[in-house]
């Protein structure tokens, strides 16, 4: 399968009040088409960062982004924004507040110049589980849950190829959680998706993705494929440290052992 | 009555319209329950009901003079709020005055906050350099005092209603520029404009459809508190000579020939006095309640 | 004897669509033991947590047929004594330190502050009750952290130094309300283990609110599951994996695991009886 995504050498610096802050450090990664590819680490290790730097959202300072072997034009444009879509992590500020939920699904077909807007957002709502009639309502008027679905379903808007996913289940109960995550699974095999998941939760990334790259401060520590995390096949401390402090690993030592 | 509380308060509205009256109505809600808010909104609404119904609530015709009623006190049968010095029914001057400050308030409604919350989204917005040149313009209007700025203003200008109106406006954007500025920068880095930033739209559509919302209840809040200073700048220009011009019945104008008989009839510079301390007063109650009501942080419960 | 005891406690709100019940008549006790509360959002057991020490604001009211600590009536008691009451007696971590600590203020001031005003210590011996403090909690640098704002301070340090600040005056009960959540796993399994080994030696009651259920059961005695305000299931936290609730099972199995079956995730299922009550 080609190289669907490919991320070469990236580096991401922010300068701010005379200080420079390098968040990403020549971290390469390459996901193929319809692969779902997880990014892990804790806070500060860089991970979302690479997202929104594919986005255009966090400035480079060295390296390149391609899709499809073309690189992505700077700034992203309309053709990017066809190709690429994100979840955020928290869907109590990823969503406008004053503007109904029809208005937040219809705005990505209105600066597309798309038509047919109506159906589009009721089928829309239907594909991730929406009731119809909750087409008028205001984001505080759904629960956090509901509100990541309203996030899933305008990013499926556009039609992408590519989805990015940054923590989209870390501020929702695990129930929540489960459905989301259940979503997710469904909707990649229906439009044939390629996922790119940042979390800090390692069983949530081995549920989800088939290769890991672990970070660190902004550098990639060791890229794991789905197996080898199962079969507790890390290479390096850190990972593995990772590893022994995930909570699913908890329970097993402590019920278990 | 039910039938419209429930269509008002569905929680699944069937159209953008309900969705919006619905909002609207919960906002009405939570009014409601601030009686000092509630006051203030009648204040206003009886400046308008004032205004719009003038020759009915006006006992006579506000530019008749009549020098053989001159400075009748209050409580004289036909004139309850008594006349000033060329005869002229000062009750009546002032229901007529209404319509004056009304249009003068309403001319910096639409100019000045419009202004200043397009400065100060996209000083905002864009930062760097545009935002430097922007902010720093506001702070040459700021530094100046309004009174004073307004009155160099009208002296070119020459005087008159009009003219008094633009001099109000061109001082009264810098703060709504500023405030503007503030909650831009706030919501910029917000998750849901880099969402819409993601689905490719422009900067216009962004400051337009995404910031301006979040902005404007601060806006909102601080026109309706500002103005009681808009009324009084406008009642300060005609007391000046500078604005409204005579015989129109603008309230400052007033109050500026009354100045002569302060001390023996003072009737005649208080009562539109008062006129100017109420309708102030409305506007600010109704402001501060607008705060409650309309500060996207008090929605969280 | 039990440390603390509740019966029938209700939490109330009162809201512009009538009263919201947060917590509907929830009991239990607490000895010299680690008790964990876990429950999704909204389940009522932070309220639990903030019942105990009256921390609830109007609209919001607290009932109950007895909440007692150590014979005192806490139902009962005046505000004066509560105050005297919270901290000294019974203190509480909360979930994010960047919101507990004044980020005006040094570490330092704020961690001797009670002590001088208080215990009207003076600043030499303060300042060494804090630093001992902070060593209890593994800090290896406690003149740097006294001296340090607390921006200054990572996530996992500046929930330590919440921790050491309210084992200070050595309380009896500490009420944790996920006091890890904001933390990354590798500081978590610290700061958990830090708090394990303090009230242990100490011998404090401690309960331990939690959204995971993982965590509790790794880490309490015994853990009280709660759904829509009422505990729905009590049981040892080593028999977790055999809970009989079907609430506490759902949540136990829509948890993804490392190396699991890929497929769908087990949802919750809400239709049982249990649900509606």
């Amino acid at each position: 399968m080609p190289e669907f995504l490919e991320i070469d050498d990236l580096s991401v610096t922010f300068t701010g009040q005379g200080r420079e802050v390098q968040a990403v450090r020549n971290v390469s990664l390459k996901v193929r088409e319809r692969e779902s590819y997880g990014l892990v680490g804790e806070s500060g290790s860089g991970k979302s960062t690479i997202l929104r730097a594919i986005c255009g959202l966090a400035p480079m300072s060295g390296g390149a982004i391609r899709i499809g072997g073309v690189p992505v034009p700077t700034p992203r444009g309309r053709a990017f924004s066809a190709q690429v879509q994100m979840v955020f992590q928290d869907p109590y500020a990823s969503l406008h507040p004053r503007h109904t939920i029809d208005r937040t699904l219809s705005e990505p077909l209105a600066i597309h110049g798309l038509r047919g807007s109506d159906d589009r957002v009721i089928r829309a709502l239907k594909d991730v589980g929406l009731p119809a009639n909750f087409r008028f309502r205001y984001p505080h008027q759904l629960s956090g849950g509901q509100r990541q679905r309203v996030a899933i379903a305008r990013a499926l808007m556009l039609k992408p190829k590519i989805m990015l996913l940054d923590e989209p289940t870390s501020a929702l109960d695990a129930s929540v959680q489960a459905e989301v995550l259940n979503l997710l699974t469904s909707l990649r095999d229906e439009h044939g998706l390629t996922f790119l998941m940042v979390s800090h939760d390692l069983a949530v990334i081995d549920h989800m993705c088939d290769r890991i790259l672990v970070m660190q401060n902004g550098a990639a520590v060791e890229e794991l494929s789905r197996e080898d995390l199962a079969a507790a096949r890390m290479k390096t401390e850190y990972a593995r440290s990772l590893f022994e402090a995930s909570a699913d690993r908890f329970m097993e030592q402590g019920l278990q052992g | 009555m039910t039938t419209l509380t429930a269509w008002l308060t569905d929680p699944n509205p069937k159209s953008r319209r309900q969705a919006r009256l619905g909002q609207a109505w919960l906002a009405w809600l939570r009014l409601r329950r601030n009686p000092p808010a509630v006051s203030g909104a009648l204040i206003v609404l009886v400046l308008l009901a004032l205004a719009a119904f003038a020759p009915l609530f006006a006992t006579h015709d506000p530019f008749v003079q009549n020098l053989s009623q001159r400075l009748l006190p209050p409580g004289t049968p036909g004139h309850w709020l008594g006349t000033d010095d060329f005869g002229r029914d000062i009750w009546s001057r002032i229901v007529y005055g209404a319509r004056i400050t009304l249009y003068i308030v309403t001319l910096v409604v639409v100019t000045a906050p419009v202004l200043g919350l397009l400065i100060g989204t996209i000083a905002g917005y864009f930062g760097g350099w545009v935002d430097l040149v922007l902010m720093r313009l506001t702070d040459i209007f700021l530094a100046f005092p309004r009174l004073i700025l307004a009155l160099a203003l009208v002296a070119v200008l020459g005087p008159g209603i009009i003219n008094a109106v633009l001099a109000i406006a061109l001082t009264a954007w810098p703060p709504y520029a500023r405030v503007a500025r503030a909650e831009t920068l706030t919501v910029r880095t917000s998750d849901y404009i880099a969402a819409v930033r993601l689905q490719g739209a422009g900067a216009g559509r962004i400051i337009w459809g995404h910031v301006v919302p979040m902005c404007l209840p601060s806006v909102i809040i601080r026109v309706t508190l500002d103005m009681a200073g808009v009324i009084l700048i406008a009642a300060g220009l005609g007391f000046l000579g500078l604005g409204v011009q005579p015989p129109l019945p603008e309230w400052g104008l007033m109050i500026a020939s009354g100045r002569k008989f302060l001390f023996e009839q003072w009737w005649v510079a208080t009562m539109p006095g008062l006129a100017i301390f109420t309708v102030s007063l409305g506007f600010n109650l109704l402001g501060d309640g607008l705060r409650d009501v309309l500060d996207p942080r008090s929605e969280s419960r | 004897m039990s440390l603390l005891a509740v019966e029938n406690l209700r939490v109330t709100f009162m809201t512009e669509t009538g009263p919201v019940e947060a917590v509907r008549g929830a009991s239990f006790s607490l000895g010299r033991e680690r008790l964990g509360i876990v429950g999704e959002s909204g389940s009522g057991k932070t309220m639990t947590g903030r019942a105990v020490l009256r921390l609830i604001r109007p609209p919001g009211r607290i009932e109950a047929d007895r909440m007692e600590f150590d014979g005192i009536d806490l139902i009962r008691a005046s505000e004066r004594k509560m105050r005297a009451l919270r901290g000294p007696r019974i203190a509480m971590v909360m979930q994010d330190p960047k919101y507990s600590l004044n980020p005006v203020m040094k570490v330092g001031a704020q961690m001797t502050e009670g002590l001088r005003r208080r215990d009207r210590l003076g600043r030499a011996e303060a300042r060494t009750k804090a630093v001992a403090a902070l060593e209890a909690v593994q800090i290896r640098d406690p003149d740097r952290v006294m001296e340090a704002y607390p921006h200054e301070l990572s996530g996992g340090m500046g929930q330590r130094v919440m921790i050491a600040m309210m084992l200070i005056p050595g309380p009896d009960l500490l009420i944790a309300d996920e006091p890890t959540s904001a933390l990354d796993v590798t500081v978590q399994a610290e700061v958990l283990s830090i708090l394990d080994d303090l009230v242990r030696q100490r011998g404090m009651g401690l309960i331990f609110i939690s959204h995971d259920l993982r965590l509790v059961a790794r880490f309490c005695d015994r853990v009280l599951v709660m759904y829509r305000g009422r505990i729905v299931e009590e049981l040892a936290a080593k028999d977790l994996l055999a809970a009989k609730h079907p609430y506490t099972k759902g949540l136990l199995n829509c948890l993804p695991r490392i190396g699991g079956p890929r497929g769908l995730l087990p949802g919750l299922d809400r239709s049982g009886e249990w649900a509606r009550a």
